[in-house]
């Protein structure tokens, strides 16, 4: 049969108008070159069909490089189904696969329901046995942020060493109890009222935090809270979940050249829903912990009131529903109610 | 003026044939709709074989965007090989995790690895740069790339770094190094591309758009100042003016770079618009953020499609003069060594 299409040679850029001469046996035995009245011979040259790609035209490549193309879906089609099972039936089921409606309907939910699998459950549990796993040696060079924060938010604290003292001495046996994470309490200002547990070890209150609760049951409060998020390591969680997240979006997408805002986003709001996990995790463990020392479980709400109206004050402005949403912390409301369901 | 007697015999004497300029347009012919039919089942197939089928998937996404683009009514051809990809992404992956694990176990070694790499950068650009160039072909001669390791040394570090040393000042030189050397190292079959752009091209874009920020900046930083109650008016305004410049800039550059670039005696020109690339680039993030990502493959398509209605080539003659370079054979290693360290 003949095939009319354009002739490529591969030696010079000459767009040459053809028709292919095919056998019996589906053997290429000649290309007329028409606008030159030339004759390709071939006597034993291999080719192949291309697998067809959505609505280009089709291509059959030869094996010294020559390229043949033509628009004519059919005729190729005819070629294809002569030759032998081989190569050209793998290739078409992935047409097939690629343009029958129903398949893509199906495609499109089982990818969504794998990842939604996958980055709900999948992601999480594998970060959550990883972090637990990790050699102690690599948690420790990793991952020891103080200095860093040394340099750029902290300053040396201003409360007096009597205080710092006081509260060292009234943490000592709980972080005893804690020996296998090796704890340790710093006092640090800057940050405004915060602490801090990093996965070294090291818990930070700031100052503003210690002149800011009344009680010291308070501070008992945040510290076993702290040492919720370092007992389940949190901070190595989601370090992995997040390097494993964008690892699978890039893998996904396939190329890093869309707009980034778009394949950053996810990964953004993924990180701020799993962190809320974390904090109630991190919650519960105080909790416990509070109970277990019969300290009255008040500390803890007293300890989130004040963090609370403290933020209030100095965020005066700002959009609420704004920062709930971006927040890395459930709001507060959720978490005194958390409290209630404790007791019960 | 130029019909002097001497003139217009000098014309008939001419053994040159008189060269007219083809306005040629580059074309995108996919549609969305196609072209997400092909990605949902590449990334179904690549989920469910946990990543092999990604190669294959690379080639074939490629393969849709090179062969929808069509220039004087012939289409550009990607020729890679899925199995090369294969190989180099696991050659890839397993170098990376011994990096990973020697990093944790031996820093001393991970430290002479990192060196290692460092100098290793520059080698795997170009690597990079000649594998895609040799796997793109248009009339079936293939491009070529042909780096220098010293230039391209140049390029990644020394260039960049001088550009941060002089606080910005010598960054568009930066800039205009990269995208000379790419160029001009770059060759269709045996023609050399060319670039001719200056200093002042790059410099003049980075003033504007300073100034932009400047003029636009400053007013909003001091209104907030004063007025605190207008901080959320002014963030939304920074981040407008933020996406503007990034629209400035995108536009700005590449339309710089289509008209500095040349193909011995044919010309290239782009005529993007802020307004219209703005247009595309918040039409597709709302479309991918309403669909969950889905609209990815869709927004691709769009954004090939505005850039190629807004490119020319100025053809001097005929395209068909061109002839093929020697044949030659580069291994995918440098292009998925590129992406799993990150640096193309």
């Amino acid at each position: 049969m003949f095939i009319d299409g354009v002739f490529l040679d591969g030696i010079t850029s000459k767009r040459n108008t053809a028709r292919l001469e095919v056998n019996n046996d589906h053997k290429i035995t000649h290309v007329h070159l028409i606008d030159q009245q030339q004759v390709i011979s071939f006597e034993e040259q291999k080719y192949v069909v291309e697998t067809q790609l959505g609505n280009t035209p089709r291509e059959i490549s030869f094996e010294d490089g020559q390229l043949f193309y033509c628009d004519n879906h059919e005729v190729i089609d005819r070629l294809i189904s002569w030759k032998a099972k081989q190569l050209s039936s793998r290739n078409s089921w992935l047409y097939r696969l690629e343009s029958n409606f129903k398949t893509i309907i199906l495609s499109t939910m089982a990818t969504v329901a794998l990842l939604y699998g996958i980055i709900i459950y999948g992601i999480p549990s594998t970060a959550k046995i990883m972090a637990h796993h990790l050699p102690k040696i690599s948690s420790e060079q990793l991952l020891s942020s103080l200095d860093i924060l040394d340099e750029t938010v902290f300053d040396a604290s201003e409360l007096p060493v009597k205080r710092r003292q006081e509260i060292q001495a009234l943490m000592a046996p709980y972080l005893s109890n804690h020996k296998n994470l090796q704890p340790r309490l710093v006092f640090r200002s800057g940050m405004k009222a915060n602490a801090l547990a990093l996965p070294n070890g090291v818990i930070v209150f700031t100052d503003d935090l210690v002149n800011l609760v009344e009680t010291d049951s308070e501070l008992i409060a945040i510290l076993f809270h702290e040492l919720g998020h370092l007992t389940h390591k949190h901070m190595t969680q989601r370090i992995i979940q997040d390097t494993m997240l964008t690892v699978a979006i890039i893998f996904i997408t396939g190329d890093v050249e869309t707009f980034d805002l778009i394949t950053g986003l996810p990964t953004l709001l993924l990180d701020l829903a799993y962190s809320r996990g974390f904090e109630i995790e991190a919650d519960n463990y105080a909790l416990t912990l509070l109970d277990k020392h019969n300290i009255p479980l008040q500390s803890f709400i007293d300890a989130m009131t004040h963090l609370e109206n403290y933020y209030l004050e100095h965020n005066e402005g700002d959009n609420n529903a704004v920062i709930d949403f971006f927040s890395t912390h459930p709001k507060t409301t959720d978490r005194i109610k958390l409290v209630e369901g404790f007791k019960n | 003026m130029n019909n002097t007697p001497e003139n217009s015999l000098s014309e008939i004497n001419s053994n040159e044939p008189t060269q007219q300029t083809q306005e040629l347009g580059f074309e995108f012919r996919g549609n969305g709709m196609e072209y997400f039919r092909i990605w949902i089942v590449n990334i179904l197939l690549t989920i469910v074989t946990l990543g092999i089928y990604s190669a294959w998937a690379t080639v074939r996404n490629n393969r849709y965007f090179y062969s929808n683009l069509y220039l004087d009514n012939d289409n550009f051809r990607y020729l890679a090989d899925p199995l090369t990809i294969l190989k180099g992404r696991i050659i890839a992956l397993a170098a990376f995790i011994a990096y990973y694990l020697t990093s944790i176990f031996y820093p001393a070694v991970a430290v002479v690895l990192t060196i290692a790499l460092i100098l290793a950068i520059p080698y795997f650009i170009n690597q990079s740069i000649a594998f895609n160039n040799r796997m793109s072909s248009y009339k079936n001669i293939q491009f070529r790339f042909k780096g220098s390791y010293k230039k391209a040394f140049m390029v990644v570090y020394v260039w960049p770094i001088l550009g941060i040393l002089t606080l910005g000042i010598l960054y568009p030189l930066a800039l205009l190094k990269a995208n000379e050397y790419v160029v001009r190292n770059s060759a269709y079959g045996t023609s050399n591309f060319d670039f001719n752009a200056t200093y002042k091209d790059y410099g003049m874009i980075f003033l504007t758009a300073l100034g932009i920020a400047l003029v636009v900046g400053i007013p909003l930083a001091l209104i907030t100042y004063f007025l605190p109650a207008f901080t959320v008016v002014s963030t939304i305004l920074f981040v407008v003016m933020y996406f503007v410049l990034i629209i400035y800039a995108l536009v700005s550059f590449t339309n710089l770079f289509y008209a500095s670039l040349s193909l011995v005696e044919h010309k290239f020109s782009a005529n993007l618009t802020m307004t219209g690339q703005a247009k595309v680039i918040l039409i597709n993030l709302l479309l991918t953020i309403i669909t969950f990502g889905l609209y990815l493959p869709a927004a691709k398509v769009r954004m090939a499609k505005y850039i190629c209605s807004c490119l020319t080539m100025h053809a001097n003659g005929s395209l068909e003069n061109f002839s093929a370079a020697e044949k030659e054979s580069i291994s995918a290693l440098g292009e998925e060594f590129g992406q799993v360290f990150d640096f193309v």
